[in-house]
């Protein structure tokens, strides 16, 4: 393999933003230095660590030094991902929960509390999501009727579609609710049935079962197949939205109401973590995947308040708001 | 850069020759980007590929009073090893 072409293979480490300014004279001077000294494992580890730096960066992680209003919009797309995932894995244990609500009475005082913490928590998400979804679809109008929505065809069609199958599986999917036929949530009134069956059947996939090939073959192979769906539209939706928000122009003002609802979406996360977390201590016994599930939570939340710190200081680098530190 | 633009390859081997370090690749675009956004650096046009970075006023500046600052840490740990160690 020739210089160059090692050098465009170490290239890959890094994002395309960063291989667009700096591409070109880094893979010269990898080139050069590759001629001089072909091997060298001290820099290859060097230039794989400093690639995923920058894309951390590019993603809204870490300070970005190419461009502030990409910054702030990469650590609202890193922000929407982390929520997404946050709602997902949150979706999951509160349906659990509610579900099996559904057959017995709480044990546990703290049981009710935890399920009113996290339905909060998770009312929050919703009206943080439609109020995003509100923005988002504003500035995608803007950006067409400016002739620059090229761009935006494909997260566009790839988030919709992934959407549509989400929920028209989940509501097919519903129907096999084990919550059904049990006793009404008398003390969860304000819980839907419907809302439970459907978070259900979207988290399906989060399960134990994989580990238990021989309990997952006798599952219908319909459900099987919807388990191995979901996680794939899942991830186009986000992959979708998280491009659609790197990608539409938005002014400092529409940056500065997202920013604020990201932090309403960080306080429903900690909200959620409260709910849950009281949950698990009124718990008899700790489930191997619910303390796994809290895990990932909590990386969630962590990854989610980087981003939102991020974002905050590239939206006030963006509108020259004194005060920044980096 | 004090004396002048460089390009990558050579502000490695700048580096190396007077301080005796050789700065690996990533590292070394690592600080030319922060310092770029910064405004201490900035890039001129590309040569065959290599794009040259020299000093900005600003840069000059730092780097004036950063180099300044070393030289009385430096001054002040020499004048006391010499008057405890009799070292110069």
């Amino acid at each position: 393999m020739t210089g160059r072409s090692r050098a465009s293979r170490l290239l890959l480490w890094y994002p395309p933003a960063w291989r667009a300014r700096y591409g070109d004279e880094f893979a010269e001077l990898l080139a050069a230095e590759l001629a001089e000294r072909p091997r060298d494992v001290r820099r290859t580890f060097d230039v794989a660590l400093s690639g995923l730096r920058a894309r951390l960066a590019d993603a809204g992680l870490v300070s970005h030094p190419l461009d502030h209003a990409a910054a702030a919009r990469a650590g609202l797309a890193t922000l929407a991902c982390c929520g997404a995932l946050f709602a997902t894995f949150g979706a999951a244990l509160w349906s659990q929960l509610a579900t099996g609500l559904r057959w017995a009475a709480p044990a546990d005082h703290g049981i009710t509390q935890a399920l009113d913490l996290m339905s909060l928590a998770l009312l929050t998400f919703c009206v943080v999501a439609a109020l995003g979804l509100v923005e988002l679809i504003r500035a995608a109008i803007a950006t067409v009727a400016r002739r620059r929505g090229r761009t935006l065809r494909w997260p566009a069609m790839l988030a919709v579609a992934s959407a549509a199958v989400l929920v028209f599986g989940g509501r097919h999917f519903a129907n096999a609710w084990p919550g059904t036929g049990g006793h009404a949530l008398t003390a969860h009134g304000l819980v839907p049935t419907g809302a439970v069956a459907f978070c259900w059947s979207v988290t399906m996939w989060i399960t134990s079962y994989w580990a238990h090939p021989a309990m997952l073959a006798a599952f219908p192979a319909t459900q099987v197949a919807w388990m191995t769906l979901i996680p794939l539209a899942a991830c186009g939706l986000m992959t979708g939205m998280a491009q659609l928000i790197r990608r539409l122009d938005r002014s400092p003002r529409a940056l500065c109401f997202e920013i604020w609802l990201a932090r309403v979406a960080g306080g429903g996360m900690v909200l959620f973590l409260c709910g849950a977390l009281r949950w698990l201590s009124s718990a008899t016994a700790v489930r191997r995947i619910d303390a796994a599930g809290l895990t990932v939570l909590v990386l969630v939340i962590a990854a989610g308040i980087s981003a939102m710190r991020r974002a905050g200081l590239e939206r006030r680098a963006v509108t020259g708001v004194s005060g920044t530190r980096r | 850069m004090a004396d002048g633009a460089k390009h990558g390859y050579a502000l490695t081997k700048d580096i190396e020759s007077f301080a005796g370090v050789r700065l690996a690749p990533g590292t070394l675009y690592e600080a030319l980007s922060r310092l770029e956004a910064h405004g201490l650096i900035e890039a001129l046009e590309s040569q065959d590929r290599r794009r040259p970075y020299r000093l900005t006023a600003a840069g000059a500046t730092a780097l004036s009073s950063y180099l300044k600052a070393q030289r009385q840490v430096a001054e002040v740990g020499l004048r006391r090893l010499a008057s405890t160690w009799a070292l110069t």
